[in-house]
C-alpha cells in the first residue's frame, strides 16, 4: 500500500503494472464499444442516441470519482504534510477536467435529439459544469504561483473547500431546478435498467477507468521526474 | 487586558485608513450602479422585464462589485509586513482575519442597504417585500463578505493572475445567489424553509473563514 | 534569554540554513552577516517564529517558543526589512496605534522627545505618504523605544539612515545593552560599537 503515498514505491509498482494496464485498457475499450455498439438494444423512446449513454455515464463518474481522489489526495497533503499528495493532485486535474468535459459535450449532444436545445440547464447538467468549472479553477490556480510549495498547498486548502461546497451547490441547484423548471423529463435518473444496458455500461466503466489510472500513472511518473530535477 | 488594547487600536487604525481613502469604497458602488445603468442599455427599458429579473440582476451585481474588494483584505497589510506586526502584538490570526472582515462589511456592505433601494427605483421593479429584500442581503452579504475574505488569503502571494480571486469568489457563492434571489421571490410557505438553509450556510461560513484565512496567510508570510 | 539550537531550514530544495545555533544573553549584541541570499531576513523570521521552524529547538527563558509563542513575542521588538506604517496614516496617529497595540507605557512628553531626537517631531502630522525613505525607517526605529521590550531584532537597520540618524541608533542600543537588553541585528556593514559578537550566516555551511 505504500506505492500510494511514497513516490519511489510508486514508480517501481507502476513500472510493473504498466505494460498489463495498456493491454487491459485496450482490451477493455474494445469489448465495450462492441458491446455498446452492436451488441445492446436500441431504446424504445430515443432509438440510437440512447448510445451516447455509454460514454456519457461513466465520463460523469469518473469526474466525480476523480474529484474524490484529489480530496483525499489533498487531506493525506495538507494534514500529514506528504508532498506525494500534491503531486497526484497536480496531476490528475486535468484528466478529471478531461472527463468532466467528455459528460458535458456528449450531454449536450445527447440533448439535442433528446430536448431539442444543444444546451439545458437541468439539474445534472448544471451540477458537472460547475464541477469542471472547479476544476479549471483548481488548474489555473496551481499555476498563477511562481513558488510552487506555496501553489500547491493553497491549491489544496480550495480543493477542500470546494469540495464541501460541491454536496452545497448540487443541493442549491437542484433546488433551484425545482423551482424554475417542473416539468423537466430526465432520463438519466431513471432507477430501473435493463441489464442488456447494464452491461455496455459497466464494461465501458471500467474500461474508462482503466484508462484513466493509465494516463493518471504516465502523468504522476512525468511530475515525480520534473520535481526531481526542478 | 493587552489583547483588548490591541483589538481596539486595531479597529480604529482600519476605520481610520477605510474612512480616509473612501472613494476607493465609492468606486465600487458606482461600478454596482453603472453595472445596472448597461443592464438597462442592453436588456432595454422594459417594465415588465425588470419585475422578473430586477432582483437577480442586483444580486449579480452585487456579487461582481464585490470582486473588487478582493484585495482591500490583507494584501495591503501582507506587503508591507503590517500583519506580522499584529501578529507580534498578541492577536491570532483568526481574529485578526475576523476584524478585518467585520470592518470591510461595515464599509462596503453596510451602504448597499441604501443603495439597494435606489437600484429597485431605477429598475421600476415593482415590489413591497423590502424586509425580505433586507433580510436576504444581511445573511448573503456576510456569507459573501467571507467568501472574498478567504479568496483574499489564497492570492496574497499571486501577482500575475488577477481574475482567479474574484473566479473563486464566484464559484463559491453560486448557492448564496440561488437562496438569496428565491428568498425574496418564492411564495409565503418556503420563506421560512429557505431562510433556514440560508442562515445554515451563513454560520458554516463564518464558522470556517476565519481558519482557512489563518492558515493561508500562515503559508504566504512562510514562502514570502 | 534566548536560546537557538540547531537550526536547520530548506526552501525550494534549497539548504537554506545549516545548523545554526546561538545563545543571547542579557548585555549581549550579535551582529549577523553574510552575503546577499544567505539567508540572514530568513533567520531572523525564525527565531522570532514568524516562518515555522523545520528542524531545531528555539527557547527563552527555557520556555519553547513553538509551544508558548505568545509568552515569547511579549518580549521582543521586531524591526522588519519593511516598515510598517501606514501609507494612509499621520505620524501621529501610527505612532497613537503602535502605543495602543503594544499597550506602551510611554506618555506624551517621552514620545515627543523621541521624535525631536529623530528631528521627526516637525512632521507629526504629515501623512506617511509624503515622507522619503531614511524618515520611515526612523520613525520604524521609535518602535523600539516605544515597545520597551528586552530583546532588539534588527533586520537592516541602517538602510537608508543618514549618518546623525546611524550615530543615534548606536548610541541607543548601547544604551539598551547597558541597561540588561539583548539586540540581534543584520546590517552589511559593521557599525562603531565595542563588544560585538559576530555570526556570519553562509550557503552551505554552519557556524
Amino acid at each position: 500500500m505504500k506505492f500510494l503515498i511514497n513516490p519511489n514505491r510508486f514508480n517501481n509498482f507502476s513500472n510493473i503494472i504498466l505494460k498489463p494496464l495498456i493491454y487491459l485498457s485496450i482490451i477493455s475499450l474494445i469489448l465495450g464499444l462492441v458491446f455498446s455498439l452492436y451488441l445492446s438494444p436500441n431504446d424504445y423512446q430515443q432509438g440510437l442516441t440512447v448510445r451516447i449513454m455509454y460514454i456519457h455515464v461513466p465520463s460523469a463518474w469518473l469526474a466525480l470519482l476523480t474529484f474524490f481522489i484529489i480530496t483525499i489526495y489533498s487531506i493525506i497533503g495538507l494534514a500529514f504534510k506528504i508532498s506525494f499528495g500534491f503531486i497526484i493532485t497536480s496531476a490528475v486535474a486535468p484528466i478529471g477536467a478531461t472527463f468532466t468535459l467528455i459528460c458535458l459535450i456528449t450531454g449536450s449532444l445527447w440533448g439535442k435529439p433528446m430536448w431539442g436545445t444543444w444546451w439545458v440547464w437541468d439539474a445534472r447538467l448544471t451540477s458537472v459544469a460547475i464541477l469542471f468549472f472547479l476544476y479549471l479553477i483548481i488548474i489555473f490556480l496551481k499555476k498563477s504561483f511562481t513558488n510552487v510549495n506555496i501553489g500547491e498547498k493553497i491549491t489544496a486548502i480550495f480543493v477542500l473547500v470546494g469540495s464541501i461546497n460541491l454536496p452545497i451547490i448540487k443541493f442549491s441547484v437542484d433546488w433551484w431546478n425545482t423551482l424554475h423548471q417542473p416539468a423537466s423529463i430526465s432520463k438519466l435518473s431513471t432507477p430501473s435498467i435493463d441489464p442488456s444496458m447494464l452491461r455496455p455500461l459497466i464494461i465501458m466503466t471500467i474500461a474508462f477507468t482503466l484508462i484513466g489510472i493509465l494516463v493518471a500513472i504516465i502523468r504522476i511518473k512525468a511530475e515525480i521526474l520534473t520535481r526531481k530535477l526542478g | 487586558m493587552h489583547t483588548f488594547n490591541s483589538i481596539i487600536a486595531l479597529i480604529i487604525r482600519e476605520f481610520k485608513i477605510n474612512y480616509r481613502n473612501f472613494s476607493d469604497i465609492l468606486s465600487i458602488f458606482l461600478f454596482f450602479l453603472l453595472g445596472i445603468v448597461i443592464f438597462v442599455f442592453s436588456i432595454g427599458e422594459n417594465k415588465e422585464i425588470f419585475n422578473e429579473i430586477g432582483i437577480g440582476i442586483i444580486w449579480t451585481l452585487i456579487l461582481l462589485s464585490n470582486n473588487l474588494s478582493l484585495r482591500k483584505f490583507y494584501q495591503d497589510d501582507f506587503n508591507d509586513n503590517s500583519i506580522i506586526l499584529f501578529h507580534i502584538s498578541g492577536l491570532s490570526y483568526e481574529i485578526i482575519s475576523l476584524i478585518k472582515m467585520i470592518i470591510i462589511w461595515i464599509f462596503i456592505q453596510l451602504p448597499f442597504f441604501i443603495i439597494i433601494p435606489l437600484a429597485v427605483l431605477l429598475l421600476n421593479i415593482e415590489t413591497s417585500n423590502f424586509h425580505i429584500i433586507f433580510l436576504s442581503f444581511l445573511i448573503g452579504s456576510t456569507i459573501i463578505t467571507c467568501i472574498a475574505s478567504i479568496s483574499g488569503s489564497m492570492n496574497l502571494l499571486n501577482n500575475k493572475n488577477f481574475a482567479i480571486g474574484s473566479l473563486i469568489i464566484m464559484i463559491l457563492s453560486i448557492p448564496v445567489i440561488i437562496f438569496s434571489v428565491s428568498l425574496i421571490n418564492v411564495s409565503d410557505e418556503l420563506i421560512k424553509a429557505q431562510l433556514n438553509i440560508l442562515l445554515g450556510f451563513m454560520f458554516f461560513f463564518l464558522a470556517i473563514t476565519p481558519w482557512i484565512c489563518a492558515a493561508c496567510i500562515k503559508l504566504a508570510l512562510q514562502s514570502k | 534569554m534566548l536560546l537557538v539550537n540547531n537550526i536547520y531550514f530548506k526552501r525550494n530544495n534549497r539548504q537554506i540554513i545549516n545548523n545554526v545555533s546561538l545563545s543571547l544573553s542579557a548585555h549581549k549584541i550579535i551582529h549577523l552577516t553574510g552575503n546577499n541570499g544567505a539567508g540572514k531576513t530568513t533567520f531572523l523570521k525564525i527565531i522570532t517564529n514568524i516562518i515555522e521552524l523545520q528542524k531545531g529547538e528555539i527557547y527563552w527563558n527555557g520556555k519553547n517558543i513553538n509551544k508558548h509563542p505568545f509568552y515569547f513575542y511579549k518580549n521582543f521588538t521586531f524591526i522588519m526589512d519593511q516598515n510598517t506604517s501606514n501609507n494612509s496614516l499621520t505620524i501621529d496617529e501610527n505612532i497613537c496605534f503602535w502605543r495602543r497595540l503594544f499597550s506602551s507605557k510611554r506618555n506624551n512628553k517621552e514620545i515627543d522627545s523621541i521624535l525631536e531626537l529623530l528631528s521627526l517631531n516637525h512632521l507629526k502630522k504629515t501623512l506617511i505618504n509624503y515622507l522619503s525613505y531614511g524618515e520611515k525607517r526612523k520613525l520604524e526605529l521609535s518602535r523600539l523605544i516605544i515597545e520597551q521590550k528586552k530583546l532588539w531584532v534588527l533586520d537592516e537597520p541602517y538602510n537608508g539612515l543618514d549618518q546623525i540618524s546611524i550615530n543615534l541608533v548606536n548610541h541607543t542600543l548601547l544604551n539598551h545593552i547597558k541597561l540588561g537588553g539583548m539586540v540581534i541585528f543584520t546590517s552589511h556593514f559593521s557599525p562603531d560599537i565595542p563588544n560585538i559578537e559576530n555570526l556570519h550566516l553562509d550557503n552551505h555551511a554552519h557556524l
